[in-house]
């Protein structure tokens, strides 16, 4: 117990040390003002890339690289979590929630998945993204187990279903990079590559942005439900049945 | 070659597996072996086509504006010894472990992209996102298979110390960022310069703090001696190889670029770790019973080696420095690889379990001799000609301490070898309950011990000697770092 | 102003320091780690904020704050994301083999 006490103000005494030096450590800039790349990103995104969500366009194009190191985070987080719960069959762990529940659910299913399609195709346009949708669609999913059973979502859409989906995302991607390359201008490159933008502002807009977006989210959507269903697949069985039919 | 085929053909190897195991099941080994080939040859290709300094950035954009990727000679030689250990390791895995474990494998590809991604990064930002890959990858092989309890606890606490450097890593980006406005790494090291000290020193404590606790550097080694022994055989050669030395290269490259001309107090302090690595390193080694937990420490104190070489702020330490990686990696690949299949056979990782295999398997045993020989220094073995070296440029920079903790270093070292060769001479009356045949690891282990007395040989070739040097002289030299990437 | 933020941040930054080097529960150093993120993410964000600017979207009315500490922390927020759901997935196996989440109960590797 005295140990432990000791041990406590030793880590608060070196917490706060570390942080009044990381405090005396700031500079604040007197002059409130852009400098260096932001200053050129924000000056010259439109016609650069033709997005109009600068976040978006730094994100895809210009640092696209740094996007494609995330989404790979992701891809490995996902298959390794899969492995590490491999080889359990998934057993039934609960039986879902009333039939009102269940129904109302199936009324918003198509509004979700509009919802989360128009954030991802539109990730160029206003804020959101790949990440973002893909994040939504595997709420679906979640949703799908809470509501109506664990079991429910596996039968609909096989793991390998979820893999295919997940991984021709990740090519997607790395194929975009190389058709800059092939082109010349690039890996990863946007409109030098020869992707045509439309007006600004518009769905049609932003060059490759959409289609990494696109991809974007076919990872993270089915690399996330992948995740909870490899987490979901070990838990018991309930003890009782299922509920009576109404 | 465009240095960005050596980091997209891993990474698109690891997406193609799963496609490749639900399409076409019964051809997944052999697409695995011939990517592994083809990835190993383009990683060769770029380190040698981009050894006069070549640089990239991606999506045609300016350095400033966009990532870039650039090889010079240190990069080149790190690419070089990536792509030397991961085949090896790939090949032992494919004999202990077949081809079902396709998850495995995926992670495998994954981790050599995010390898070679960090080797050839020039962007901060860039290198934190490939160092979260590689170490994603690198907790999830240590416990694989996930049935042993020891290595998901080993991998457990990797993790958080991984997160932990992580995060400092994170912390010191977004404090050069906030001083500077910019990432591309040529730019920043021109820009330190005007860096106030007080920033200066949050920023290259973070950035040296983080990359001390990924490569196990003294204080922050806990998590590695249970990693690097609760690992699968050619897991743990392969971090103790190969993945160690990556935090080693991002340590050298940034401590070089950013903090070389402004504060020389960040070379003290690497000087001052390496040598405490190195002295806890061998203790520690020196008090195992468990043969793998033994290496396992000693990687901690050659780690410690590398540093002082590194910590000596000059380009014949960083050269010495990196002679020592390649030394390190052949002969711990192979340690390990022998005492691996060893350990299999007696199914006991104890040392003491460990008599009579002389006679059970000779020519393992010998590989093991040589390189526990040269691993311990001994004259006219590779480790000896690395850790000379080591010893002449930390003298020369007048540091007296770290060349004798090298030199005690030695000593301890060669009684722990000794402790563990005495076991396997010694003559046991209980027979070796497995014999399963390691054609693979065999191939291996001689390879691997070529590779050993080849580079004994290095220093004394003139070209060789000279390629050597001039490693070192491509880590100082920030300004011809800029002129490749800076393209002028 | 701009030092509250800053000044935040760092506090973040260490009471996760602090979670994580105290608390023995194997959740509470998770959530260590995640606060600690938590501080580093904000003092990117804070690092690119400007008075008086808008978001960085076109059509940009007056100015816009720096638009590249906003891209950091959506990367690193997935970073961190994968970490945690890792450590979790973790957690999980080792409270399968030991029935407790206490690390002085947790003696596997210790010695």
């Amino acid at each position: 117990m005295r140990a432990q006490v000791f041990h406590r103000w030793i880590g608060a005494a070196l917490c706060l040390s570390l942080g009044w030096w990381m405090w005396r450590g700031l500079i604040v800039s007197a002059d409130p003002s852009l400098f260096g790349p932001a200053a050129y990103y924000v000056a010259n995104t439109a016609s650069d890339t033709g997005a109009s969500n600068i976040v978006a366009a730094i994100l895809f194009d210009y640092r696209g690289f740094d996007t494609f190191g995330e989404a790979t985070v992701i891809y490995t987080t996902v298959c390794g979590v899969a492995m590490l719960f491999a080889k359990r069959r998934l057993r039934r762990s609960s039986w879902g929630l009333s039939p009102i529940v269940k129904r109302g659910m199936g009324m918003m299913v198509p509004f979700i998945l509009v919802y989360a399609s128009s954030i991802v195709i539109m990730g160029h346009i206003t804020p959101g993204g790949g990440f973002q949708g893909g994040a939504v669609f595997a709420t679906v999913t979640v949703l799908f187990c809470v509501i109506y059973g664990s079991k429910f979502e596996a039968s609909r859409i096989s793991p390998k279903v979820k893999e295919v989906i997940e991984s021709s995302g990740a090519l997607l991607f790395a194929a975009v990079g190389l058709w800059g390359l092939a082109e010349g201008a690039g890996f990863l490159a946007n409109l030098d590559a020869g992707f045509s933008s439309g007006p600004i502002g518009s769905l049609f807009s932003g060059g490759a942005i959409p289609l990494l977006n696109i991809a974007v989210g076919m990872k993270v959507g089915a690399g996330l439900s992948t995740l909870f269903y490899s987490m979901i697949k070990i838990l018991e069985d309930p003890a009782e049945g299922p509920p009576p039919e109404v | 070659m465009n240095p960005v085929l050596a980091v997209v053909a891993p990474l698109s190897v690891g997406f193609l597996v799963p496609l490749v195991h639900i399409f076409k099941k019964r051809h997944t080994g052999m697409s695995v072996i011939i990517s592994a080939g083809i990835c190993s040859v383009v990683s060769a290709v770029v380190a040698l086509s981009g050894w006069d300094g070549v640089a990239v950035t991606m999506g045609g954009w300016t350095p400033e504006l966009g990532i870039s990727l650039m090889v010079d000679r240190l990069s080149g030689a790190f690419l070089l010894l990536a792509a030397t250990g991961f085949p090896i390791s790939l090949a032992c895995s494919m004999e202990s472990f077949g081809y079902s474990p396709w998850r495995f494998y995926v992670l495998f590809f994954l981790s050599w992209g995010a390898v070679n991604g960090i080797i050839l990064t020039g962007d901060l930002f860039n290198m934190f996102v490939f160092f979260e890959i590689f170490s994603v990858a690198a907790y999830l092989m240590v416990s694989y298979p996930p049935r042993s309890w020891q290595a998901v606890e080993a991998s457990f606490k990797y993790l958080i110390f991984g997160t932990v450097g992580a995060m400092f890593l994170l912390l010191g980006i977004a404090y050069s960022f906030m001083a500077t406005g910019q990432l591309n790494l040529g730019i920043l090291s021109q820009m330190m310069a005007s860096v106030p000290p007080v920033t200066l020193s949050v920023i290259g404590g973070c950035l040296v703090v983080g990359l001390f606790v990924k490569s196990g550097t003294a204080p922050t080694h806990f998590w590695l001696p249970d990693a690097h022994s609760s690992a699968q055989t050619s897991v743990s050669a392969l971090l103790s190889g190969v993945l160690v030395k990556v935090s080693v290269y991002a340590l050298i490259r940034l401590s070089f670029l950013l903090f070389f001309p402004v504060m020389r107090e960040v070379f003290s302090v690497i000087l001052f770790l390496g040598t405490l690595s190195v002295i806890l390193g061998h203790l520690m080694a020196f008090q195992q019973e468990d043969i793998k937990r033994l290496l396992a420490y000693s990687t901690v104190a050659q780690i410690g080696t590398i540093l002082i070489g590194v910590g000596c702020a000059s380009s014949f330490g960083v050269s010495a420095a990196v002679y020592h990686c390649f030394n390190h990696m052949t002969a711990k690949m192979g340690l390990f690889l022998v005492a691996g299949a060893l350990a299999e056979d007696r199914a006991s990782r104890d040392i003491s379990h460990m008599s009579g295999l002389w006679a059970h398997r000779p020519l393992f045993v010998a590989a093991f001799a040589l390189f526990a020989v040269s691993l311990a220094g001994i004259p006219p073995f590779s480790g000896f000609m690395s850790k000379w070296l080591l010893l002449l440029a930390s003298t020369k920079e007048g540091h007296i301490v770290p060349a004798l903790a090298i030199v005690a270093g030695t000593v301890v070292s060669s009684a722990y070898y000794l402790k563990v060769l005495r076991a396997f001479f010694s003559p046991s009356e209980t027979p070796v309950p497995h014999r399963r045949p390691r054609p693979v690891s065999g191939r291996l282990v001689a390879l691997l011990s070529v590779l050993c007395v080849l580079l004994a040989a290095a220093p004394f070739i003139p070209g060789a000697s000279s390629v050597l040097f001039s490693v070192g002289d491509s880590a100082v030299d920030g300004a011809s770092y800029r002129d490749v990437v800076l393209g002028k | 102003m701009i030092h509250v933020s800053y000044g935040c941040a760092i506090a973040i930054f260490c009471i996760g320091l602090y979670t994580l080097i105290t608390k023995r529960n194997l959740f509470k150093t998770v959530i260590g780690l995640s606060i600690m993120e938590g501080g580093v993410l904000l003092f990117m964000v804070a690092s690119g904020f400007i008075p008086e600017a808008g978001p960085p979207l076109l059509p940009m009315v007056g100015g816009s704050v720096n638009p590249l500490p906003h891209t950091f922390p959506l990367t690193a927020i997935v970073i961190g994301a994968s970490d945690v759901a890792l450590a979790l997935a973790y957690i999980i196996k080792i409270h399968r083999h030991y029935g407790t989440v206490d690390v002085d109960k947790i003696r596997g590797l210790r010695g």
